[in-house]
């Protein structure tokens, strides 16, 4: 297995630019999400790994092979060894289930066992004799990745493989070919626009915004210490409060809350409280509120909560959004308490660096 | 060692599109030549001499003949084959499956062939309601055909929705299903229009004079060429705005479905006490369209009073139709792989409006591209090429150039360039991967293009008699010159040979173009429905 290293990427399609100078380092053996919304240039950046487009500017490494140098180093992408899963498997339509998992292998590696092989990882034994179009979204997508898969290849390529899925589909598929991957132990790129996704299966998340990497971390550091307002709100839902920094607390609408790491001066400062940080008492318990709305979603409930003083909504605040676990529906109208759980993230208040979504 | 995959030169993507977009500008060159020789033609006899010849009695007659006639045919084609279409598709009418092959196969059936049957039968049967009634028996399966495809994928929960929303049976039947085929029965009367414009054989048979009928007389027996000239414009005219109408009737909404999920398949209507009048109906239909010239045909050959063995001429004839189908076929289907690949995989305005151009030959029937040529070679190549072989095959392969565009573009779009790209990430070359993957699924698209060029080859007369080596017979000449001289019965087995190379595999194909994108469709991303639709969609 290799690792990948992508260094200062650009590609532009006639006027428009789409990477802008893409860093981004892929362990060997790991598993790395590029997340970013529609048209952000994930599926071009992983085109150009694959060797299908070439880069404008910047380098591709292969392990310690310069593959693509955007000038006269380019390696065909016949010859790269790198499996690609493309978006609705694109499976050959005119081939069996069989002879589309051993396309790539050549007439003496043993075909028919190494072919029986892969498709009993990927669940599919006695698959072999069907043709694409008898199989369901799933089973194509199993098939693409056996076939991905059969070159045993040194990094693997996954373009948005599940999106194409229902969403029942979606997360059994998804945690079957991550275990299929673990088991082969290959270097792993997924591309997605999908949060969820990108966090439960990555050891290491790119956020890819405005054709740069805006943030690459673990799902957790993440999720915990968005570098900014927009890569926050992308990842999940994020109540953004104004408030006042002094000595690593927080003075804000919520209370006094402490700040996880802060690194900057004194002064103002925006912050972001987590829906599931924020609890719900009785009236008097913390912050007085009132019930605007509540969505229950069996496994949780989202609350959104108006915040009022003296029985009057204060103004300039936005609704808060508070995750609960399940229980007893709340009624709207009902007042609340809030309290806030844990550290919070918070960056200087500056001229327009909050509003920086990667939508 | 580590050198070796180094590849300098080489660059995906983009670039490939270049040299592809220079051989499509000049297939369409040639393939526009008919259309410029025409206007090239124009200015030569000079305004005057067209101002002359245009404000005639004549031509006023002329056009009166051939827009009336148009007008008529096309309407009842729209009436007789969308009600076929509904019966057959949507009804529970007796043998609707036998129905289906039926009612579809007299459109391989030449419309010269059909009308020489009938006239073999009713020796007197002539005039403008005979060619209506002709016409409308050769071509309504044009309209039959897209609008069977439409209703068979069209969602009958729209019908339901209908219903729920308090509309009668009937008023469901004109808003809704009219309305999902309305597309196809425009684009089905559209393709009507252009051929009763262009069709010479069955009216020159009926004694029915039209621009075409009276374009070839100027020519080939007046050989008063500005007069031709002069007329050839008005149907080219004539041509282009009814294929400019589609455009217009199109209109702006969608007829698919919009949105996800599955579409509910069809559900049968119940005749009820109206199934014995529908079967008559259907079968009237069959007997008028099919049995009358098959029959005739039989009828003639058998009863003829001369030898049953087929005449040393008939082989010979059969052997030439062949070479020059195939010719054309081969010719036209190559031709075309430029322009349907750049319109497949770079998909770009100017590649679009080029494609666009080349279907502007729809407009020109084969009678004008034929004079054009025959004007071509006589006032700028001194002669040369006229009368050969080469020449009557580049006739017939821009004829039906649209058609192999269409075709072509369904086969390319099977293979869509992702597909290459994974073949090529498994570690296969790009000319294996070819071989592999693009051939595979790309060849019987190509074949079915050829064996669509091929079948309208085999049964074209009029550029054939315009064009034709002196020496050289086809059936159609054949059968054109025994019928000319009133013997009946020695054309017949020519068209016989004819009806049994174009009606049979003609099905065949059709069925097949039917078929195969509901069967790939996931995968290849080609529309269903056959190749009418497709071709009036283009």
């Amino acid at each position: 297995m290799r690792s990948l290293a992508i260094n200062g990427v650009t590609k532009s399609f006639g006027q428009q630019s789409v990477l802008q100078g893409v860093d981004l380092v892929v362990p060997d053996g790991s598993f790395t999400a590029i997340l970013g919304a529609s048209g952000s240039g994930k599926t071009t950046l992983l085109r150009i790994v694959a060797g299908f487009e070439r880069p404008d500017r910047g380098e591709v490494w292969l392990g310690d092979e310069l593959v693509d140098d955007a000038g006269s180093r380019y390696m065909p992408c016949e010859r790269r060894r790198i499996g690609y899963v493309p978006q609705e498997g694109a499976l050959f339509p005119h081939l069996s289930v069989g002879r589309n998992v051993g396309f790539g292998l050549s007439r003496h590696d043993a075909r028919r066992t190494r072919v029986d092989e892969l498709l009993e990882m990927v669940g599919l034994g006695g698959y072999r004799r069907r043709y694409p179009h008898q199989l369901s979204g799933g089973q194509q997508q199993r098939v693409a990745l056996a076939r991905a898969l059969a070159i045993e290849p040194e990094v693997v390529l996954l373009d948005e493989p599940f999106s194409s899925l229902d969403a029942a589909l979606r997360a059994s598929v998804r945690s079957d070919v991550l275990a299929v991957l673990r088991q082969a132990g290959t270097t792993s790129v997924l591309v997605t626009h999908d949060q969820d996704e990108a966090l439960s299966m990555a050891d290491q998340v790119a956020v890819l915004r405005d054709g740069v990497v805006a943030q690459l971390d673990t799902p957790a550091g993440l999720y915990g210490h968005p570098g900014d307002a927009g890569v926050a709100q992308f990842l999940g839902e994020a109540n953004l409060i104004e408030g006042e920094i002094r000595d690593g607390i927080a003075t804000t609408i919520l209370g006094r809350l402490p700040v996880g790491s802060w690194s900057g001066p004194s002064g103002p400062a925006r912050v972001m409280v987590r829906p599931e940080q924020i609890e719900l008492g009785e009236v008097g318990e913390g912050i007085d509120g009132i019930v605007d709305s509540y969505e229950y979603y069996g496994h949780d409930a989202i609350v959104c909560v108006r915040l009022e003083r003296m029985g009057v909504p204060e103004p300039g605040i936005p609704e808060l959004v508070v995750r609960i676990t399940g229980g007893q529906p709340l009624v709207p109208g009902l007042r609340v308490g809030l309290s806030v759980r844990g550290p919070v993230v918070a960056w200087p208040a500056g001229p327009g660096g909050a509003e920086n979504s990667p939508e | 060692m580590r050198r070796a995959w180094l590849d300098r030169h080489h660059r995906p993507g983009g670039h490939r599109s270049i040299g592809l977009t220079v051989v499509a500008v000049l297939v369409s060159a040639v393939v526009l030549v008919p259309i410029v020789f025409l206007v090239v033609q124009a200015v030569q006899v000079g305004w005057a001499e067209l101002r002359h010849l245009l404000f005639r009695h004549l031509t006023a007659v002329l056009v009166w003949n051939t827009v009336s006639l148009v007008v008529v045919v096309t309407a009842i084609c729209a009436v007789i084959g969308t009600l076929a279409a509904w019966f057959v598709e949507r009804t529970d009418v007796p043998g609707r499956r036998w129905f289906a092959v039926l009612v579809v196969i007299p459109l391989g059936i030449p419309d010269f062939v059909v009308s020489f049957g009938w006239r073999a039968i009713f020796p007197s049967i002539g005039g403008f309601w005979a060619a209506v009634l002709i016409m409308s028996l050769a071509v309504y399966p044009l309209v039959f055909l897209p609008v069977a495809a439409s209703l068979r994928s069209a969602d009958s929960a729209q019908e339901e929705v209908a219903r729920s929303l308090g509309l009668g049976r009937i008023r469901t039947f004109w808003t809704v299903t009219v309305g999902q085929a309305r597309v196809a029965i425009l684009g089905g009367a559209i393709l009507v229009g252009l051929v009763v414009l262009a069709e010479f054989g069955a009216f020159e048979i009926l004694g029915y004079q039209t621009l075409t009928t009276e374009i070839y007389n100027e020519f080939q027996v007046g050989f008063n060429e500005p007069a031709a000239c002069a007329l050839s414009l008005i149907l080219v005219f004539l041509g282009a705005l009814l294929l400019a109408s589609e455009d217009v009737v199109r209109g702006r909404g969608r007829t698919a479905r919009l949105g996800a999920g599955a579409a509910q398949a069809a559900k049968r209507i119940s005749l009820g006490r109206a199934r014995p009048a529908a079967l008559a109906g259907l079968a009237l239909l069959v007997v008028l369209a099919l049995g009358v010239p098959v029959g005739a045909i039989i009828y003639l050959i058998v009863h003829g009073g001369h030898s049953t063995l087929p005449p040393a001429s008939l082989w010979i004839a059969t052997g030439n139709t062949f070479a020059y189908a195939a010719a054309a076929g081969v010719v036209a289907t190559i031709a075309a792989l430029p322009i349907a690949l750049l319109s497949v995989r770079f998909a770009r305005p100017g590649v679009l409006a080029l494609e666009r151009v080349n279907m502007l030959v729809l407009a020109v029937p084969g009678l004008v591209v034929a004079l054009s040529l025959t004007y071509l070679t006589e006032h700028f190549l001194q002669g040369r090429f006229y009368l050969t072989d080469p020449l009557l095959v580049l006739c017939y392969s821009i004829m039906f150039f649209p058609l192999a565009i269409v075709a072509v573009r369904a086969a390319i779009a099977r293979a869509p360039a992702g597909l290459e790209e994974v073949g090529r990430s498994l570690g296969v070359h790009r000319h294996a991967v070819t071989w592999r993957v693009t051939v595979p699924l790309v060849a019987p698209g190509l074949a079915a293009a050829f064996a669509l060029v091929f079948l309208e080859t085999a049964t074209e007369l009029t550029a054939t008699l315009v064009l034709h080596p002196t020496n050289v017979e086809t059936l159609a000449t054949q059968f054109w010159a025994y019928q000319a001289n009133l013997s009946y019965s020695q054309a017949a087995p020519y068209a016989l040979v004819m009806v049994l190379i174009a009606a049979v595999p003609g099905y065949v194909l059709g069925r097949w173009f039917d078929r195969q994108p509901e069967r790939r469709a996931a995968q290849a991303n080609v529309a269903p429905g056959s190749v009418q639709p497709a071709l009036v969609a283009a």
